[in-house]
């Protein structure tokens, strides 16, 4: 899961969708495609709670300073 | 010259000399003031005006001139108030000139400038488009534009003066998008010849910081010479092959400068530069992602329930098609009984007519032969009845029965019945036998 990012992952998740929303899609298809859309609602729900905390400004010349030290 | 007699030379030295140095130096700037006076070209840097002279540096990417000129000839000019600014493209007119310094003062070296024009935009946009047609020759303007931008950075760079307008017009387009993620402030000079290289360092520095997703770098508008910084070739080459994709807003929709061409998105204010780091706007991604939960949800609850409710409608399916079919045999049954009904009442009718008819013709047939025999018939019956022991009682007669109703015929018989039943022709009686003997 390291090279997801929330593109892919959304991507992912509107094909499953539109796979589901078909019909074509079998019981055990079905269910595999709900498990993993589950697990991508999760990771996309993190993503966007990771940009919705606050915003965290820093300044660089501090940053590399505490880098640096 | 004449050799100075104060100081004996280094030995050994095929050198001329020793002589005195405010002697050289004099020669030097006779010398240096004889060089052909030209027109220099440049961009005028540490612009400082004084009462008697105004002095400058004329410098391009190879080299750099200390400028000098008699105010009184500048002011000469009629060159608007700050024409001369920082980053000014000017052409000089004048020669070399050497100032040979004194025991009390230091000596330097200046181009004398006996006349100046302020080149116009022209000028700069000629050499900008110099540098332009270079980037592209060598394909700078293509690698930033081929970096992956993620629709929802965690870190943001941001290069721009910390005092600008456009800090604050960053922050106004990313909570426009609703984002509040890690903002990194990168602040640098963003107008004058120290703006280049650190706008370059600054955003090397948020490049190798592993976090940072995209760098925003954005200055308010001015002019073509106060924006001249961000079409530094040196820049422009580092923004090309950074990691990083360089979001760039200087100046004006109507300015471009080349960082504008190297860098992955280009937009026309700070405010927008947010907006295009952050492709997403946060809440309808949520709201969104909310919906795309719930079709989930509903598909796999579906997906067990609708499969359910075939199979029982399957499972019920043999016991339908079995009544269904138990409903039309009996309906044929029903339907066959009552076509047997109707076949036998027919038949039945039929038979009767035909008996009826046969009964006719069988009358009509044995009519004679039926008379004699009836009559033969009367006879016998008649016969009959003059034997029948009825009618000998219904002369008067009467008969003795024993208990089983057999006649009692003698006189023995009667006294083994003792218990006798005498009938006559109106009824019977019971009687007691007793023997007188």
């Amino acid at each position: 899961m390291t090279d997801v990012t929330y593109e892919t992952a959304s991507g992912r998740l509107e094909s499953i969708i539109e796979r589901l929303d078909s019909g074509e899609a079998g019981l055990r298809e079905t269910l595999e495609l709900c498990r993993e859309g589950r697990g991508l609602v999760e990771f996309c729900a993190g993503e966007l709670d990771a940009v919705s905390q606050g915003l965290d400004a820093l300044r660089l010349d501090e940053l590399v300073a505490r880098l640096e030290s | 010259m004449a050799v100075a007699t104060a100081s004996a030379g280094i030995p050994g030295s095929a050198l001329p000399g020793p002589f005195g140095v405010g002697e050289y130096a004099a020669a030097l700037r006779d010398r240096l003031r004889g060089f052909a006076h030209v027109q220099l070209t440049g961009e005028a840097c540490d612009v400082r005006l004084t009462r008697a002279r105004v002095y400058f540096e004329l410098r391009d990417e190879r080299g750099a001139v200390p400028c000098a000129m008699w105010r009184e000839d500048f002011d000469r000019l009629g060159l608007a108030p700050g024409a001369l600014a920082q980053g000014a493209q000017v052409v000089v007119a004048g020669g070399c000139d050497f100032y040979p310094g004194s025991s009390a003062s230091s000596p330097h070296f200046s181009f004398a400038v006996t006349g100046l024009r302020i080149a116009g935009e022209g000028d700069l946009l000629a050499r900008i488009e110099r540098v332009r047609r270079l980037l592209v020759a060598e394909g700078l303007c293509e690698p930033q534009k081929a970096l992956a931008r993620p629709a929802l950075p965690r870190t943001i760079g941001v290069v721009c003066g910390e005092r600008g307008k456009a800090r604050d017009d960053v922050l106004a387009g990313l909570q426009r998008r609703g984002w509040a993620g890690r903002l990194v402030w990168a602040f640098a000079p963003v107008q004058d010849r120290h703006a280049a290289p650190a706008v370059g360092r600054a955003l090397s520095e948020l490049a190798a910081l592993p976090d940072v997703d995209v760098a925003i770098v954005a200055r308010g508008g001015g002019s073509l010479a106060d924006l001249l910084a961000f079409c530094d070739e040196t820049l422009c080459r580092t923004v090309a092959l950074l990691r990083v994709p360089v979001i760039a807003s200087v100046g004006h929709h109507t300015d471009r400068t080349l960082i504008d061409d190297v860098a992955a998105v280009s937009c026309s204010t700070p405010t927008h530069a947010a907006e295009a780091a952050v492709p997403l706007h946060v809440g309808a991604a949520r709201e969104a992602l909310g919906r795309g939960s719930a079709r989930l949800a509903r598909h796999g609850r579906r997906a067990v329930a609708d499969r359910a409710r075939v199979l029982a409608r399957l499972s019920r399916a043999p016991g339908e098609h079995v009544a269904r079919h138990r409903r039309e045999l009996h309906q044929d049954l029903r339907e066959l009984r009552a076509s047997a009904r109707r076949r036998v009442d027919a038949e039945e009718a039929a038979t009767a007519r035909r008996a009826e008819a046969l009964a006719r013709r069988a009358a009509a047939a044995a009519g004679p032969l039926r008379t004699s025999r009836e009559r033969r018939l009367d006879g016998l019956a008649a016969a009959l009845a003059a034997h029948d022991p009825e009618r000998t009682l219904a002369r008067g007669y009467a008969l003795v029965e024993d208990a089983e109703g057999a006649p009692v015929t003698d006189a023995g018989a009667a006294r083994a019945a003792r218990e006798v039943r005498i009938r006559f022709a109106d009824g019977a009686v019971q009687a007691t036998l007793k023997d007188e003997t």
